[in-house]
C-alpha cells in the first residue's frame, strides 16, 4: 500500500465520524433553511421556500438586535481579556517569587465549568445577598442591579467573561513571551533601545501570530456564548443579555422555528467565516511554509 | 552571582499580580464556602464568613437530586468520549503529519467546525439520535435521545477536530529518523506507529486527552437539550436547582462545587501538562 494510501486509512474513521455527525447536521440545517417548518403544526410537509426565510431573518428586529448585541459583547469583552491578559503576562513574566504556583492558580477559572460558576455569579450579583453589593455598600457606594438593571446586564456577563477567560490568554501570552528566541532582545540591548522601542519594534511583532490566534479563539467563543446566560440571565431582563446563540435557541427549540433558526444561524456563520478568513489568511501562509520547509 | 536587589517595582508587580489573583480566586472561594453554609445564613445581606459548615446540602444534593447518578454519567460521557478521540484523533493526525493530506487546508477546516453556532447543530442532532435510538443496535450502544452513547458520540465530534490540530504539532516534532531507521529494520508502518511515535508522542496525547477530558464534562448546551433525566450531567444538574420555588443556594452551590472542583483540582495536578496543551497549539501553530 503506497504512503498516501495509508495516510488516507489512517485518517478514515475520524474523517467518516465528522462528515457523519459535522457534515450531514450542516446539509441538513442548510435544507431547513430553504424550507418552510412549522413545528408546532405537527404537519411533515417541508415548503420549498427558497430565500425565504433569510430575508426574514435580516429584516427580523430581535435577530438584528441579538447579533449587534453578541458583536458588542465579543469587542468589549475580548478587547479588555486582551489589554489584561498580556499585561498581566508582562507583569507575571517578570515575577520574582511564587511564578510557578500563581501561574497555576490562574489556570483555575477556565477549569470550571461556565454553566456552573456561571450561576454562582449570579448569587454574587444579587441585589440583595450578593457579596458585590454587600462590598459596594462597605464602600458607602450605591449598590447596583448588576443582573436586573438592562442597562448593566451585559456589562455584568462581559465581566463574568473576561473573569473566566483572561487566564487563557495570559497563559498562552505567558509561554510564548518565555520561548521568544534571547537574541534579538541582547542585541536591542546592546545598541541601548529603549523600553518602549524593544515592546514595539521587537517584542509584540514576534509575538503577533500568537496574538491574532488568541483574537480569532476567543472572538469565535464570545460570540457564541450561551451557558452562562442559559443558567443566569435567560437573556433577561428583556432581551439585554440576549446573545445570539440564545436568541436561536429561543427561536428554535422554544417557539420551534428551526427553519427561521437555521437560516440565521447560517448567516452567522457565513459572519464568523468572513471575520476569520480576514484574520486566518496571513497566519496559514505562513503555517503552509512552515510546513512544507520542516522535512 | 551577585545577589539581585529587590526593586519597589518588584514589590508593585508582585502586589498588582496577587491582587488580581485574589479577584480570580474569589468566586471559586465563595462558591466552596456557600456549599457548606446553613441556609439561614447564605440569605443574608451582609454576607457571613465564619461560621460552624454544614454537610446537608451536599446530603440533599446526593440523596433528593440523584447527583450520584449524575456524577457517573459525566464520567461515563467524558471518558469515552475522550478514549475514542484519542485513538482516531491521534491516527488521523499522525497522518496529517507525516503524510500531508490535505496539503495545510487542515487548520482551517479545524477552525471552521468551532464556527458553527451549535443550535443549528442540535436539531439534527436529535433528529439523527432520536431515530437511531428506535433501532435495535441503537439501544444497544446505547444510543438515542437520553442516553450516553449519544453524549459519547457528540463529545467526540466537538473534540476531534481541535484534537487533531492540537496533535499534530506534538508529531510533527518528532524526527522522521527514528521511523525510517526503524522501517528499515523491517517495522511495519503501524508498528513504527506503535512502538516508536507513540510512546514519544505520549505527553502531547496525555496534554490532548486532559483537554478532551474538560471540554466534555464542562459541556452545557448539548447536553440539556438532548438529555432528560437518565444521562443527565453534572453540569446540567447544577441548573436543576433553579426551581420554580426560588433558588436554593446551598444546594445549587453544592452541585456547583461538585461539578467545578474535580476539574480544578485535575487542573491544578495537571497544570504544567495543560499549559503545555494550551501553549504547543498557540505558539507552535
Amino acid at each position: 500500500m503506497s504512503d498516501g494510501a495509508y495516510g488516507m486509512l489512517l485518517v478514515s474513521p475520524a474523517i467518516v465520524i465528522l462528515l457523519f455527525f459535522g457534515v450531514f447536521p450542516l446539509i441538513y440545517a442548510i435544507n431547513l433553511s430553504l424550507r418552510h417548518v412549522d413545528m408546532t403544526t405537527g404537519s411533515n410537509v417541508w415548503n420549498f421556500v427558497g430565500l425565504d426565510n433569510f430575508r426574514y431573518a435580516l429584516s427580523d428586529k430581535a435577530f438584528i438586535g441579538a447579533l449587534i448585541r453578541t458583536g458588542l459583547f465579543a469587542v468589549i469583552s475580548v478587547g479588555v481579556q486582551m489589554s489584561l491578559g498580556i499585561s498581566l503576562a508582562f507583569l507575571i513574566n517578570r515575577l520574582k517569587w511564587f511564578k510557578g504556583i500563581i501561574r497555576a492558580l490562574f489556570l483555575l477559572p477556565i477549569a470550571a465549568a461556565p454553566a456552573a460558576v456561571g450561576m454562582i455569579w449570579r448569587y454574587l450579583y444579587d441585589s440583595e445577598f450578593g457579596v458585590f453589593n454587600a462590598a459596594l455598600k462597605v464602600l458607602n457606594i450605591q449598590p447596583l442591579n448588576w443582573l436586573g438593571n438592562k442597562n448593566i446586564a451585559l456589562f455584568s456577563i462581559i465581566i463574568f467573561d473576561v473573569w473566566q477567560w483572561t487566564p487563557f490568554v495570559l497563559m498562552i501570552t505567558l509561554a510564548a513571551l518565555q520561548s521568544l528566541p534571547r537574541e534579538p532582545f541582547e542585541a536591542a540591548a546592546l545598541d541601548a533601545a529603549s523600553n518602549f522601542r524593544v515592546l514595539r519594534k521587537l517584542t509584540f511583532p514576534l509575538l503577533s501570530p500568537v496574538l491574532t490566534l488568541i483574537f480569532i479563539l476567543r472572538s469565535i467563543d464570545a460570540a457564541r456564548l450561551y451557558d452562562p446566560i442559559a443558567t443566569t440571565t435567560r437573556g433577561g431582563p428583556g432581551a439585554a443579555t440576549e446573545t445570539v446563540t440564545f436568541f436561536l435557541y429561543r427561536i428554535g427549540l422554544k417557539q420551534f422555528r428551526m427553519d427561521h433558526a437555521s437560516a440565521m444561524s447560517l448567516i452567522i456563520l457565513f459572519i464568523i467565516i468572513v471575520f476569520s478568513g480576514f484574520l486566518l489568511r496571513p497566519l496559514l501562509k505562513r503555517q503552509g511554509e512552515k510546513a512544507r520547509t520542516k522535512y | 552571582m551577585r545577589p539581585e536587589k529587590v526593586t519597589h517595582m518588584d514589590i508593585l508587580r508582585m502586589s498588582i499580580v496577587i491582587g488580581v489573583l485574589i479577584f480570580t480566586l474569589f468566586p471559586i472561594f465563595w462558591m466552596i464556602l456557600t456549599s457548606v453554609k446553613p441556609t439561614e445564613l447564605i440569605l443574608r445581606t451582609s454576607p457571613i464568613l465564619f461560621f460552624k459548615p454544614t454537610l446537608e446540602h451536599f446530603k440533599y444534593a446526593f440523596e433528593q437530586a440523584s447527583f450520584a447518578h449524575y456524577i457517573s454519567n459525566t464520567l461515563i460521557v467524558s471518558l469515552g468520549s475522550t478514549i475514542i478521540v484519542v485513538i482516531t484523533g491521534s491516527l488521523a493526525s499522525y497522518a496529517f503529519a507525516r503524510y500531508n493530506i490535505g496539503q495545510g487546508n487542515l487548520m482551517f477546516f479545524i477552525l471552521t467546525t468551532r464556527m458553527m453556532p451549535a443550535i443549528a447543530v442540535v436539531l439534527p442532532f436529535f433528529v439523527i439520535f432520536r431515530t437511531v435510538g428506535q433501532s435495535g443496535i441503537g439501544q444497544f450502544l446505547q444510543l438515542g435521545l437520553d442516553r450516553v452513547g449519544t453524549l459519547i458520540i457528540c463529545y467526540t465530534v466537538f473534540n476531534l477536530p481541535f484534537a487533531i490540530w492540537l496533535m499534530h504539532s506534538f508529531f510533527q516534532d518528532i524526527p522522521t529518523e527514528l521511523e525510517d531507521s526503524a522501517r528499515l529494520d523491517g517495522y511495519t508502518r503501524f508498528k513504527v506507529f506503535v512502538k516508536v511515535v507513540l510512546p514519544l508522542a505520549a505527553p502531547g496525547i496525555a496534554v490532548t486527552a486532559i483537554f478532551c477530558l474538560l471540554f466534555s464534562w464542562n459541556e452545557f448546551l448539548f447536553a440539556s437539550v438532548l438529555t432528560r433525566d437518565v444521562a443527565r450531567t453534572i453540569t446540567v444538574g447544577v441548573g436543576d436547582f433553579w426551581t420554580l420555588r426560588g433558588i436554593l443556594w446551598g444546594p445549587l452551590s453544592a452541585a456547583a462545587t461538585v461539578c467545578v472542583l474535580p476539574m480544578i483540582a485535575f487542573a491544578l495536578v495537571l497544570q504544567r501538562w495543560i499549559v503545555r496543551g494550551l501553549t504547543f497549539g498557540a505558539v507552535r501553530g
